[in-house]
Order: structure tokens, then sequence, then C-alpha cells
């Protein structure tokens, strides 16, 4: 599902270019949860924005579900990004002027019948029927990252991507979330978490370190059990 | 979920920021509509006020000698009534000249004293213009009287003098001018070719020159220059002072003109530049949002540029209101002699509704192209 073979990003500050990924390959195959965990400022969201095409590569090569994403023009990337990738933020970026039902259905590149059907159910599944018509201001923080993962759902993009999606939360709504993300992977998806804290492991297939723009460890499920 | 109702939603949540561009779009309307009513009533006011200065051109025959016109006060020789027409109709006339007025003066005598009888035609204006005529339009077998004339014959409204054995009645006495129009009989052209013997003549042809170059211009030169063509038995001298004045207040009053709407229209712009830069500054996660979810560059251009525009059109029909009213209101006190030509212009309305919703999208262009191509990750990122 993922490929990423050298993959440098650098940022330009003042005192010179600083290495946000430094050489960072990653193998994700369809059907895995993979959690990154790393410190604040390892590079954990520059690598989850440059695998969801928003951040170019300073070298290497990105391909997410056989695409090479950065080869993409850019309407071509945004259309891609529309289909095939689902986000989950921490700050959940709701459009503060939308209802949860609207947020939730912008969502989606067409919102037909369908995609209607499949977005009250998710409104169900999620406990939000009675705020289905409220502003995300008034939205508990649990409720709004409850609202930003049923955006990223209701398209059923074949890959997740998820940065700090429970860093907002209390252990009880971050389970919740991590819950559904993995029957969503159970049901076919690929997820990606990038976190700093340990409450995702339990779900995840691998767990990978993320310091200084470089993978420095990996960990099996079973190993990060023991 | 369409552009428009987008477009709705987001006003109504940035109520603050909505209301201020809209205010600002407004002021800037409302200022434009005013200061663009005030200042044509400034242009009719000043024109209305040199004009009255009075005539500064004296376009006489050829063969009058300038010293002898000056000592005497009036030419002795005379041009065919039928000049004036001829000069009228001349192409380019109304460009050089305007307000053609045939006049026939004379000294004659006047219960014992000498008076100046003056005997105006009718002004002739450009084509297609409605200004009002100068000077005096006196019907035939009336008269007007200067001041001191009239204290002198003890000569009041209403009473008829004979002159020649030709009665008028005086319609009119003058107030104290201050010049020699004070010792001046004022009848129609035709009264006048009857009283000093003159049918069909004219002394001379006053007028106001459309120049409105000053002196360092030499407007003598090419006044001179288009008598010669138009009508080569005349020759013209100009009131050089009259002149000048009028040019320069014209001129004045054009430099305002030309400075204070282009002043208001950058400023204006300024300002909605500004607030949509803060609006764009405000909204960066949801721009870095609608980018994550694959929203097109066009649609995220359009949220921005239909909300200027939107905007746009409620400062239009509102700032025309608003500075229709002021004008409407405050110009009659500031423009007194020309107050009634002060009057509401529909088709402002009509250009209003037309620039500004451009005018809002083009000042608020660089904000949305700059939200446009802002790379989300600088607003997504919790690293």
């Amino acid at each position: 599902m993922i490929t990423c073979t050298d993959v440098v990003r650098n940022f330009a500050t003042r005192p010179g270019a600083v290495a946000g990924l430094a050489g960072l390959s990653l193998d994700v195959a369809p059907g895995e949860f993979v959690v990154i965990q790393g410190p604040s400022g390892s590079g954990k969201s520059t690598l989850l924005l440059t695998l969801g095409g928003m951040l170019r590569p300073t070298s290497g090569r990105v391909t997410v579900a056989g695409q090479d994403l950065h080869s993409l023009t850019t309407s071509a990337r945004t259309r891609f990004r529309a289909t095939t990738l689902g986000f989950v933020f921490q700050l959940f970026h709701l459009v503060p002027y939308l209802t949860v039902r609207q947020n939730i259905l912008a969502g989606l590149p067409r919102p037909d019948a369908s995609g209607r059907a499949r977005v009250a159910g998710l409104i169900n599944e999620l406990g939000l029927e009675e705020r289905a018509g409220s502003l995300p201001g008034t939205l508990s923080a649990g409720e709004r990252q409850r609202v930003a993962l049923a955006r990223a759902l209701a398209k059923q993009p074949p890959l997740i991507l998820a940065d700090e999606p429970t860093g907002n939360l209390d252990p009880a709504n971050a389970a919740g979330v991590f819950r559904r993300l993995d029957t969503y992977r159970r049901a076919g998806g690929t997820v990606l978490v990038v976190t700093h804290g340990p409450d995702a492991a339990p779900f995840a297939s691998r767990v990978l370190r993320l310091e200084a723009g470089r993978i420095t460890d990996v960990r099996s499920t079973a190993q990060v059990a023991l | 979920m369409s552009l428009v109702h987008l477009i709705f939603r987001e006003l109504r949540h940035h109520r603050a920021n909505a209301l201020l561009s809209a205010l600002a779009l407004t002021i800037a309307v409302a200022l434009i509509v005013a200061v663009r009513l005030l200042t044509n009533a400034a242009e009719r006011e000043t024109r209305r006020v040199v004009r009255d200065l009075g005539f500064n051109l004296r376009i006489l025959p050829r063969d009058v000698d300038p010293g002898e016109f000056w000592i005497r006060g009036h030419s002795d020789k005379t041009l065919p009534a039928d000049a004036v027409q001829r000069l009228a109709t001349g192409a380019g006339t109304f460009v050089s000249f305007n307000h053609l007025t045939p006049t026939l003066e004379g000294r004659i005598p006047l219960g014992g004293l000498e008076a100046i009888l003056t005997g105006l035609g009718p002004s002739i204006t450009g084509p297609g213009e409605k200004k009002q005529p100068m000077g005096f339009n006196i019907a035939v077998g009336k008269a007007y009287l200067g001041q001191t004339l009239a204290n002198r014959l003890e000569a009041k409204t209403g009473k008829t003098l004979e002159v020649k054995g030709r009665p008028l009645t005086i319609e009119r006495v003058l107030v104290e001018s201050g010049s020699d129009d004070d010792m001046r009989l004022f009848t129609s052209l035709a009264d006048a070719q009857a009283i000093l013997g003159l049918p069909g003549r004219i002394s001379e042809i006053k007028a106001i020159d459309c120049l409105c170059l000053t002196s360092e211009q030499d407007p003598l030169g090419q006044l001179r220059k288009e008598l010669q063509r138009l009508l080569p038995e005349a020759q013209v001298l100009q009131m050089r002072t009259m002149a000048d004045a009028r040019a320069r207040q014209r001129q004045s009053a054009e430099k305002y003109a030309a400075f204070a709407v282009p002043l208001v229209l950058w400023v204006s712009a300024g300002w909605v530049g500004v607030l949509a830069a803060l609006n764009v500054r405000e909204r960066r996660p949801e721009l870095g949002l609608w980018r994550a979810l694959g929203t097109g560059s066009l649609r995220i251009a359009g949220l921005f540029l239909g909300r200027a525009m939107l905007l746009g059109l409620v400062g239009a029909g509102v700032g025309y209101m608003a500075g229709t009213t002021v004008a409407l209101h405050y110009g009659p006190e500031i423009f007194p002699v020309t107050a009634r030509g002060l009057v509401a212009e529909p088709a402002l309305l009509g250009w209003a509704l037309l620039l500004t919703p451009a005018f809002a999208a083009i000042a608020s262009f660089l904000p949305a192209m700059t939200a446009v191509v802002r790379d989300p990750a600088e607003t997504l990122r919790a690293d």
C-alpha cells in the first residue's frame, strides 16, 4: 500500500536547512495497522503529510496505492487524495460553519445516495445522532474526533492516515477511536497512525520508532505486548 | 453542498469579518457615489459661478480700433446680425467659443442724460447643451434699467419710458453693479436696432471661451486662429483677468475630482484587501483541510472570490443608497446656486452593482490565490 524509498524532506530555516525526514524508507502492506511513534519534532507529521501528497519530498520516492505520488500533477494528486486517502488530525480540523452531518458529507468526493446512507450509518454508529445538526464549536473534543473519524471513513478509502488522532482525548475516547480504526482495518482498510503516546500500540500490527527523521526501531505486535 | 450554500454558511459564521467587509465596501461605494454627485455639483456650481463672472470674449468687426473701443466702451462699427448664426454653425465653434450673444450698443440721450443702450439678442449655446442663457432675455417692448440711470430718471418697475419715440415698459431695475452697467438701458436686440437706426446690424458678439486655458497656455492665440477660420470679418478681444480666473477655477475643480475619486478607490481597495487577507488568515486550517479532502483549487478560489463578490453586491446596493442620501441631504447646502441640478443618478447604481463585486474580487484576489497555493501542510501539521 505504501512504499517510501530514501525520502528526505528538508525545511529551510534561518540558520540553515533542517531535515524533517532524513532518508526514511518504509513499506506498509494492505490491511496493516502501522503505528509510528516518536517524540515531538521527530518528523511524524512531516511523514504523514508527505504520504498524503501534501508535502513534496526534497528527494526520494513515495508510492501510495501504486501511484508515485509526487510525479502526479497537482490536480491529479488532489483527485487521488479525494478518492484514496482519509485523514484524521489531532486538531480535528472540522469546518466550523458546517454541521456535524455536513462536515462528514464534506469528506465524500460525490455525495450520492449511497454516500449519504453511509454517512447516516456512521452518525448512528459513532453515537452522533443527537449532534448531527450541531456546529463543531458546540461539541466536546471526543465528539469532534468522532466526527473527523466519520469523515475519513465515509468515503471508504483504502488508506487512512491519522496524525495524533487521540492527542486531545481522554483514554476512553482514545480507545474508542482506535477500536473503530481497527474495525476498518479488519474490513480490508490500511491504517497508518503517527503518535507520541502508547495508546495505539495494542491495535497495531507493527510499531515503528521515528527519531530525527529516520525509522530507528521496528517491533511486531507480539514484541509490543511483551 | 453547493458553493453558494458554503459561502452563505461561512458568512453567517464569520459575521464580524463579513460585516466589516460589507461595511468597507458600503463606505467605499457611498463615498464614491457621494463624491461623484458632489463633484458633479461642484463642477456645475463652478461653471455657473465662473460663467456669472460674465462674458470674457468680445468679438468685434475687424476694422474696429481696439484702442478707441476701450475708450468709447463700445464698437462704432457693425457686423450683419446673421454673423452670429454663421459663427454658430461653423465647424468647431463650440470647442473654442460658447454663449454667443449678439449685441448692439450705442450712446443715446435719455431724460436729459446720456445713457448706454444695450440691445441683447438670444444667446446661442452648443448643440445638445442644456445651458442657462447668459445675460438677460428681454422681450420686445421691455427694458431693464441700471440702478444709477433709474435713480436719475426716477424710473420704477412698470412705468413706461419713451426712447426716440419708442415706448418701453420698465420690467426690472437692476441692483447697483459698480460698473457702467449702472448707466445702461438694456432692451431686446430688435428694439435697440430700431432706436439706433441700425436694422439687421450688431456691434459685437459677446462670448465665453470654452478652452479654459490659463494665460501661460496662450488661449488668445488659439481663439484668434479659430475666429479667422470661422468669421474672417471679425476680431476677438479677450478680458484676460476674467478668463484666467475662470480657467484657474475650472482647472482646480477638475484636479480635485481627478484626485478625490482615485484616492477613495485606492483606500477602499486596501481596506477590502486587508480584510480579505485577515479572513484567509483566520481560515488557514479550513483551507488546509479542504486541500486534504481533495477539494480542487477552483472551488477553493470560488469560496473566497464568491464571498467577495457577494459582499460586493451588498456593498454596492447599500452604498449607493447611503451615498445618494448623503449627497442629496448636504449637497444643496454646499452648492446652493445649482442645488436643483443635484439629483440621484440611477446609472451609478448599475455601475456600482457591476463594478463593486469585480472590485471586491480583485482586492481579494491576492489573498485568495495565496490561500489556494498555500501548502496545506503548514496548517495541518501538529508536529
